[in-house]
């Protein structure tokens, strides 16, 4: 059975490349190295759900058609339409998403990506403070303290820590695992034997251990890496973490003010911050001041609670005020695999990363009035385009409303909540697995997808029905304006 | 004189950055019909959109001033920008960045008044009656250079991070702020009549925000400095105490002075003790 | 197709053409000795100029560092754009264009050929990704490899073979063209906040000092028989009192020179020419590097000018980068690439009236004025670290007329102007060098046989500008000289006239040239070597390299190897 090496995973923004596919009468049978959310993909992406043919909506109804029809039809209404919307684009490769730029153009409509309902306000911040990074292996290789703030590796992005932070092994760090391991194993052994001298000698139930670990674990003074999680709740990441600090909801920011005070060894004139003692922050500021190369990773916990890009600012701010003290660096999760991916082909072709509005010809860009969310919120747009991304299922309400009023064109592989609403549906190969191209990791280090099998008969990839709309549309234009001048 | 009414409800945004004093200034009626304006992104002419008349009125409201507007015109963004002479008056709700790097000249609106009103303004005055977005007077994403001077005046409430990077100039709320006013303010006055959301000063390096009202809490990297009786807003204006004074945004070594109503906020009074 | 432009003043270095009048023919996309005259296109020349397209030695147009500082500075954009038109696509300016707004821009300027400075390795996919979208100009990209620890660690163990068999492994894989070498040993200190402060420092944790690698990849450029030198940022860099580390730079490979070719170029010579202790004694050490070039020839350097605008540094080397934020308080990027490099990007305002700014303004020019032979020194403006490169006409002004320079010198800060060498130095640059230090100097330098020349067999690429010799005296009339220069009236690319009067009447795409360099014995990539990738990198052996379809259109370039 062919077995095919080093596939980049299209799933999460860690993108992994080290997966092993076998393959067997073009179906992949057997997933090597891959996390759960990986196996799934690879094994199950091929699901009930899949479409398999256009689809135009007549009378209200779905009729099957070709790709000629569904093309033409696509074209009219965007050529038409006054201030179209295209969205989606994290879930496709960068190749699809250059093309989607220049129909954009063409069209004159605003271009959007998922990061305006994730990270978006993080760019918003990078925007004003800067951001000091680096790619993952250089975290890997020397990171000594490892942050995650408002994300939860283990279940979101499931490789991450084993791959690139904590548990992976570096030139200059080596891997926590095993240390790990025997903590988990003592404290395992601790807490039954507490369990069983309160239930056999004090008959007493057992208790639910409490939520803020106060006292600094002994791990705290051993060399080698350290893990801070910082949440509004115990997720499972924390239970591994050398400090866990329990933030009170939509607090964030003021803790992360207090931190850039205290590393700035200025005195606090309160007694806690978000529900956190300070006493317990001077500790964690003083970990963090006293690694060799510390980072932060934050997630859509922190760019989501209240303060929105500013929690960023303040991230940004404390940890470039922390290279004043030692090296530290700080890095977004980023959720779809090419959301990354979306954002760079969109700066290097507009100077834009998101959000970017052509309606008067030239890139403009200004999340709040360009970014799509709003321009739905305002009922401005009056046609959408949707491509790979299910925004029906994931914006607000009323956002949603105004979206499947306008006429609809979707792209995507599966029959999601959005295509059942749509007027024009093309199906389309899986990126990744059915179709080849580039995507971003989330540390902005290009990866090679890999087509792995071939897609369903008629099945075209993204980047080719949107080339075959933007030569419609390039077609009707040119007609239209020979019809003016004559 | 000139007076503008929207020819139709609006739904798509109009890029009406030529509706200003200085560009209508001395054009018949007949060349402002053939200005261009783009709505969506079709280019069209303001006489297409707006009917176009010359304005002999008596009201007070908009006597003096060269363009008034009739009407909605929310969906009309960019009015007024980079003005430097002359009165606008629109009796109606307006869109974005109204008055957007204005010079001079002055802007009433009886209405409210969507995000970026007065964005980097330099000079000149904005008369909001109604409610005003986010923004106020904040500059262009990623720029640090807000508003420059002149002076906006809301009557009704503000969304967030009114006055982020001002450097001159005076804002004036006499209803309520969202989060973050004075974000990241170097110089220049804010005045809070009513309550303000938390953060307000945040990273604030130097100026002055005075509430008037509730603040749930004061950011913890600021300093109580002392209780004053009074504080001043501008020639002729005086807020009346008592007032916490706090000091800050000491993460960016500032020495901002964040003024606080003491007799509105006894969840404040622990830190007397610093006193 | 055929074209010939007909009775310009040419001016083609290479060849010895010093502005004659004369036709220069052109068939499909290279330069021919005649063409029919009945069925060619021509273009009438006359009261103009006749020149080799621009080859810009050194400016960051492509890549991850240049796009994250796009993605930093909407500010920077939002009031320069450019409308779609029925020929081009939109963009954004100013110090950082969209990558179409680049090509555009540059061909305007009737430059055809960039060469993209630096190049981290494991992002050489998206610099090519970048390039291919930037329209009209051929392009190459340096791979930064000073710092990658491969090298390091053969360097280290004196296996100058070896490296340079891996070496010639990365430039076909990262599709590059030259060897990029930005302060060397200091990126791999910054991995842990730290920097090298002179050549023969340690590097932490790697045994080998900053000599040590210019002197062994050096050896390497010259096993490989690559066609440009190495491509050395110096250790110091922007930091007062450097000009000594930037002379033994160029002091330490002395015994390599063969007599033939340079060893060494000295990129961006204006930030490393510093004297003084501190910023408050800063002063030019212009002169001692102009002396020491003028009397060897292994050195070939480009300037690096200041202009005084708003603009955007970013360089590979992370710690000056930082030191620039310490300095300015603006908004501060930093980007360390894995076992190889590292990168910084923090927006810059360079104002006349500061003491510093107009000290640096004033060294670019006294080294270009200084250096006797125009075949040493290019004109850049280390785009967008300098200054945009739309800032170019503005350079060959200030190199044709003292008056244009002492235009300039009345309006910054008067310490430095008091201190400043340029007063004391008459030369004005002709049209003929000129045309050496944008084009002729720089193809040489690079080694570029097609490029930067208009002898027969040369690629088609070709400026012609709006100005008489004739009949302008550039040294009072450099006003117009500016004007011309800033719209090239035709520029000529692979036999078609993309540019009429400074507007761009067709988008064409250019080719991306790397060297496929062939060792006589390939690098081993044995299951050992693999197995030290992935504990390096965290991607696989095979994801590694950039593959050709990468490229829109590609431009190997075969070299033969001695190793």
């Amino acid at each position: 059975m062919p077995v095919v090496k080093a596939v980049t995973c299209p799933v999460c923004g860690s993108l992994c490349d080290d997966i092993e596919l076998t393959i067997q009468e073009g179906k992949v049978v057997k997933v090597k190295n891959g996390c759960a959310m990986c196996e799934s993909k690879f094994l199950g992406y091929n699901g009930e759900h899949r479409i398999l043919k256009p689809l135009i909506r007549k009378n209200g109804e779905f009729v099957k058609t070709s790709v000629k029809e569904a093309v033409k039809r696509a074209a009219e209404i965007l050529a038409e339409a006054n201030y179209p919307v295209l969205y989606g684009w994290s879930s496709t490769n960068c190749e699809a998403t250059r093309v989607g730029i220049e129909l954009a153009e063409e069209v004159g409509g605003v271009i959007d990506n998922t990061s305006v309902i994730c990270h978006g306000p993080s760019i918003l911040s990078v925007q004003d403070v800067g951001i000091p990074s680096c790619t993952l292996g250089q975290i890997r290789h020397r990171a000594d303290l490892v942050i995650y703030w408002g994300s939860d590796p283990w279940s979101a992005h499931p490789r991450h820590i084993e791959r690139y932070t904590a548990f992976s092994q570096g030139r200059f760090e080596n891997s926590a695992w095993r240390g790990y391991l025997t903590k988990i194993k003592a404290s395992q052994v601790r807490k039954k034997i507490e369990s069983a001298v309160r239930r056999v000698f004090l008959k007493e139930a057992p208790s639910i251990p409490p939520l803020i670990r106060r006292e600094p674990p002994p791990s705290i003074f051993r060399e080698g890496r350290k893990l801070v999680i910082i949440d509004v709740r115990r997720t499972r990441s924390a239970q591994m973490a050398d400090y866990f600090i329990q933030v009170e909801p939509n607090r964030d920011y003021e803790l992360l003010q207090a931190f850039r005070a205290l590393i700035r060894d200025e005195e606090l004139e309160v007694d806690q911050v978000a529900g956190v003692p300070v006493e317990y922050l001077e500790e964690v500021a003083d970990v963090m001041i006293r690694c060799n190369f510390g980072v932060l990773f934050f997630g859509v916990g922190l760019t989501m609670s209240s303060g929105k890009l500013r929690n960023i600012d303040a991230a940004l701010s404390l940890i470039r005020d922390l290279n004043m003290r030692t090296k530290f660096v700080i890095m977004p999760m980023r959720g779809h695999f090419n959301v990354t991916g979306a954002n760079t082909v969109s700066t290097w072709q507009t100077g834009y990363p998101y959000a970017v509005d052509f309606s008067l010809g030239y890139p403009r860009y200004n999340p709040g009035e360009t970014s799509v969310v709003d321009v739905l919120l305002r009922k401005e747009s009056d046609a959408a385009l949707v491509i790979a991304s299910d925004p029906v299922a994931n914006f607000p309400r009323k956002a949603v409303e105004h979206l499947v009023k306008n006429p609809l064109i979707v792209i995507d592989p599966h029959m999601n909540a959005t295509a059942q609403m749509a007027d024009v549906v093309f199906p389309s190969a899986f990126v990744g697995i059915e179709a080849c191209g580039t995507a971003y990791r989330m540390d902005h280090v290009p990866l090679p997808l890999k087509k792995v099998v071939e897609p369903p008969r008629g099945v075209l990839t993204d980047e080719e029905i949107l080339r075959r709309i933007l030569s419609e549309v390039k077609k009707m234009r040119k007609k239209r304006q020979v019809e003016v001048a004559a | 004189m000139i007076k503008l009414t929207p020819a139709k409800e609006f739904q798509f945004p109009i890029n009406a950055e030529c509706i200003n004093p200085d560009v209508l200034s001395g054009k018949t009626r007949e060349e402002i019909e053939k200005l261009k304006i783009w709505e969506g992104n079709k280019p069209k002419k303001i006489g297409e959109l707006f009917k176009v008349e010359e304005n002999r009125t008596e009201n007070p409201l908009e006597k003096e001033a060269a363009i008034t507007i009739h009407g909605n015109v929310s969906k009309a963004r960019r009015i007024g920008a980079d003005m430097k002479n002359g009165e606008i008056v629109i009796l109606g709700d307006v869109g974005m960045h109204l008055g957007e790097e204005m010079k001079g000249g002055k802007i009433t609106v009886h209405g409210n008044v969507d995000s970026w009103a007065g964005s980097m303004m330099k000079n000149g005055t904005i008369e909001i009656h109604g409610n005003a977005g986010n923004y106020l007077g904040a500059p262009y994403r990623g720029c640090s250079e807000g508003m420059h001077g002149g002076k906006i005046i809301v009557n009704g409430n503000v969304g967030t991070e009114a006055g982020a990077h001002m450097k001159k100039g005076i804002i004036k709320i006499y209803g309520s702020a969202g989060q973050f006013v004075g974000f990241r303010m170097c110089d220049g006055t804010i005045y809070i009549q009513k309550d303000a959301e938390p953060r307000a000063g945040a990273c604030m390096t130097s100026g002055k925000i005075v509430i008037g009202g509730f603040l749930e809490s004061v950011l913890p990297s600021f300093t109580i400095d002392s209780i004053k009786g009074k504080v001043k807003i501008e020639e002729n204006e005086v807020a009346e105490g008592p007032f916490y004074l706090f000091l800050g945004d000491r993460v960016e070594h500032g020495d901002g002075k964040l003024y606080v109503f003491k007799t509105k906020n006894p969840h404040l009074s622990h830190y007397e003790k610093y006193l | 197709m055929e074209l010939l432009i007909k009775n310009g003043f040419v001016f083609d270095p290479t060849n010895g053409v010093k502005g004659e009048k004369m036709d220069i023919a052109v068939s499909d996309g290279k330069i021919v000795e005649k063409v029919n005259e009945r069925k060619a296109k021509k273009i009438d020349a006359s009261g103009m100029i006749v020149m080799p397209g621009g080859v810009d030695i050194h400016c960051h147009i492509a890549g991850s560092e240049v796009n994250t500082g796009r993605l930093l500075r909407p500010e920077d954009h939002f009031k320069d754009f450019e409308r779609k038109t029925s020929t081009t696509r939109s963009g954004v300016g100013y110090s950082i264009p969209s990558t179409f707004t680049t090509g555009y821009r540059y061909a305007r300027m009737g430059y055809t050929t960039i060469m993209n400075p630096s190049m981290p390795p494991l992002e050489a996919k998206h610099t090519h990704e970048e390039l291919s979208d930037t329209p009209m100009v051929d392009k190459a990209s340096y791979p930064l490899l000073g710092d990658w620890w491969f090298v390091l660690e053969y360097l280290k163990d004196g296996k100058i073979e070896e490296c340079a068999r891996y070496i010639a492994w990365i430039m076909s894989s990262t599709k590059g063209y030259a060897i990029k070498i930005v302060n060397p040993g200091g990126l791999e200190a910054w991995g842990f906040g730290h920097n090298v402060s002179s050549i023969d420092d340690q590097v932490p944790c790697f045994c080998i000092t900053p000599r040590e690698i210019i002197r062994g990849l050096c050896k390497v450029n010259k096993l490989l028989n690559l066609p440009h030198t190495i491509h050395v940022h110096t250790n110091n860099l922007g930091k007062p009192g450097n000009y000594q580390t930037a002379l033994e730079t160029m002091k330490c490979v002395e015994d390599l020179y063969d007599g033939n070719k340079p060893a060494i170029h000295i990129t961006h010579c204006q930030f490393s020419a510093f004297k003084g202790d501190d910023w408050a004694s800063l002063q030019s050490g212009a002169e001692e590097i102009a002396n020491y070039v003028n009397t060897h020839s292994h050195v070939t350097l480009d300037m690096g000018q200041v202009i005084f605008t708003d603009t955007t540094t970013m360089t590979a080397d992370g710690p000056f980068q930082y030191t620039l934020y310490e300095l300015s308080g603006n908004k501060w990027v930093n980007h360390d690439v894995e076992t190889e490099t590292s990168a910084g990007i923090v927006p810059f305002r360079y104002r006349r009236k500061r003491y510093v700014h107009a000290v640096q303004w004033s060294i670019g020019l006294e080294l270009a004025l200084l250096i006797k032979d125009p075949w040493k020194i290019f004109m850049t403006t280390d785009h967008p670290n300098g200054g945009p490169f739309t800032s170019y006409p503005k350079i060959i002004a200030w190199f044709m007329s003292k008056k244009a320079r002492e235009a300039a010198l009345k309006r910054i800060n008067p310490r430095a102007r008091s201190r400043s060498l340029l007063p004391t130095i008459d030369r004005e640059l002709n049209f003929y060098d000129i045309a050496v230090v944008t084009r002729a100097g720089q193809a040489k330098a690079l080694g570029l046989i097609n490029k930067g020349h208009l002898g027969v067999g040369a690629d088609a690429d070709i400026a012609i500008y709006n100005v008489n010799p004739e009949k302008t005296d550039p040294s009072r009339k450099y006003k117009l000289v500016r004007r011309a220069f800033k719209r090239a009236a035709y520029t000529v690319k692979d036999g078609k006239i993309v540019v009429k009067d400074g507007e761009v009447l067709k988008h064409v795409e250019g080719a991306t040239m790397w060297l496929d360099v062939q060792s006589l014995e390939p690098a081993k990539i044995t299951d050992d070597v693999k197995r030290r990738f992935r504990e390096y990198w965290t991607v696989e052996y095979e994801n590694y390299p950039v593959t050709e379809d990468y490229l829109e259109v590609s431009n190997p370039i075969p070299i033969k190897a001695c190793v």
